[in-house]
């Protein structure tokens, strides 16, 4: 068998001048059995069998990353969460007091109106019956008149 | 627009992040660990997925550049060339005969040669021989010109040739 080829390629290869596909050539041609190599080539073939790729990692790894990207979530949430997570909390607890405030307030607004509403009203009925201006003018005629009618006219001659 | 999952599109990339790791920190443990940090660092960004042109490549480069932290953070780039190199990897070759102990030998010899191999050699050696990328492929990851990827290729491979025969013809 001629290994001209192979001879060549081997030659391209160490000037760094095969391609992918010729140094595929070469990793399978050098599977073959040590027996079957010529004398020239068989020291390259613990050259080719060293690129094999048998330094592999376990199935265990793969839990183990998948582990850590599922915990990875909530771990990163909680490292913010103490102010994160208790912000809706006090969102909650400020429009509770905003709004309790407000209430009060508002009651208060409304109870002093009621009040006002109430005492206006209640100067309203004891004031207002609509006979008051006459009654004062009645009063103050009254006053005037008697005034003059009682004055002792007499006094004076 | 293509949606994209960590499940589908990110974790079946590990064991290619883990060589690049590997070669890099030239430890296992280490490169698991900058493996699962490239991991995390792709899902906090997930908000940028869609904007990404290959998660391939973007994992690479951030686990690249996560391993170089690591190495220099450790100093270790040299020291774990010698007290670490690679554990006999027992378990990726079934038990059987004398032959196949020294063919394994063979290829742990060449991976150490490959490990004493300056960074930017080694990485480009490991993701064009072992992961198959094109040069401009590597080149995005490395962010280096696809000529200079090339000539860390082309080092790398004389650096191996060179010392793999001198070895085995001195039976080293």
């Amino acid at each position: 068998m001629d290994y001209k080829y192979i001879e060549q390629l081997m030659d391209r290869y160490f000037e760094a001048e095969t391609t992918l596909k010729e140094e595929q050539i070469l990793k399978a041609f050098f599977e073959q059995n040590e027996e079957e190599l010529p004398e020239s080539l068989r020291p390259y073939r613990e050259l080719f069998a060293s690129f094999e790729q048998n330094e592999v990692l376990g199935d265990d790894f793969d839990e183990r990353m998948l582990q850590m990207i599922e915990e990875k979530p909530e771990v990163k949430a909680r490292t913010i969460s103490l102010a994160e997570r208790f912000r809706p909390l006090m969102r909650a607890a400020a429009v509770v007091a905003i709004l309790i405030t407000l209430t009060t307030a508002l009651n208060q607004s409304f109870k002093d109106d009621k009040v006002w509403a109430d005492q206006s009203d209640y100067a309203l009925e004891n004031t207002t019956t609509g006979n008051e201006p006459a009654m004062a003018y009645d009063l103050g005629v009254d006053s005037l008149v008697s005034d003059s009618l009682y004055k002792p006219t007499g006094y004076l001659e | 627009m293509k949606e994209i999952s960590f499940r589908t599109d990110v974790l079946p990339l590990k064991n290619e992040l883990f060589r690049l790791a590997l070669r890099i920190t030239l430890n296992r443990d280490d490169a698991e660990d900058v493996v699962q940090e490239t991991m995390m660092k792709v899902w906090n960004r997930r908000e940028q997925w869609q904007q990404i042109e290959s998660m391939e490549a973007f994992c690479m480069t951030i686990c690249r550049n996560l391993a170089l932290d690591k190495t220099k953070r450790a100093g270790n780039q040299d020291a774990s060339l010698d007290e670490e190199g690679h554990d006999a990897p027992d378990h990726s070759y079934s038990a059987n005969p004398e032959e196949q102990a020294m063919q394994r030998d063979k290829v742990e010899r060449v991976r150490r040669l490959m490990d004493l191999l300056p960074e930017k050699q080694r990485t480009c050696m490991q993701l064009r021989d072992v992961e198959g990328k094109s040069y401009k492929e590597i080149a995005a990851v490395m962010d280096i010109t696809e000529q200079q990827v090339k000539v860390n290729i082309f080092r790398a491979r004389q650096s191996i040739k060179q010392e793999y025969l001198k070895q085995e013809l001195y039976g080293l």
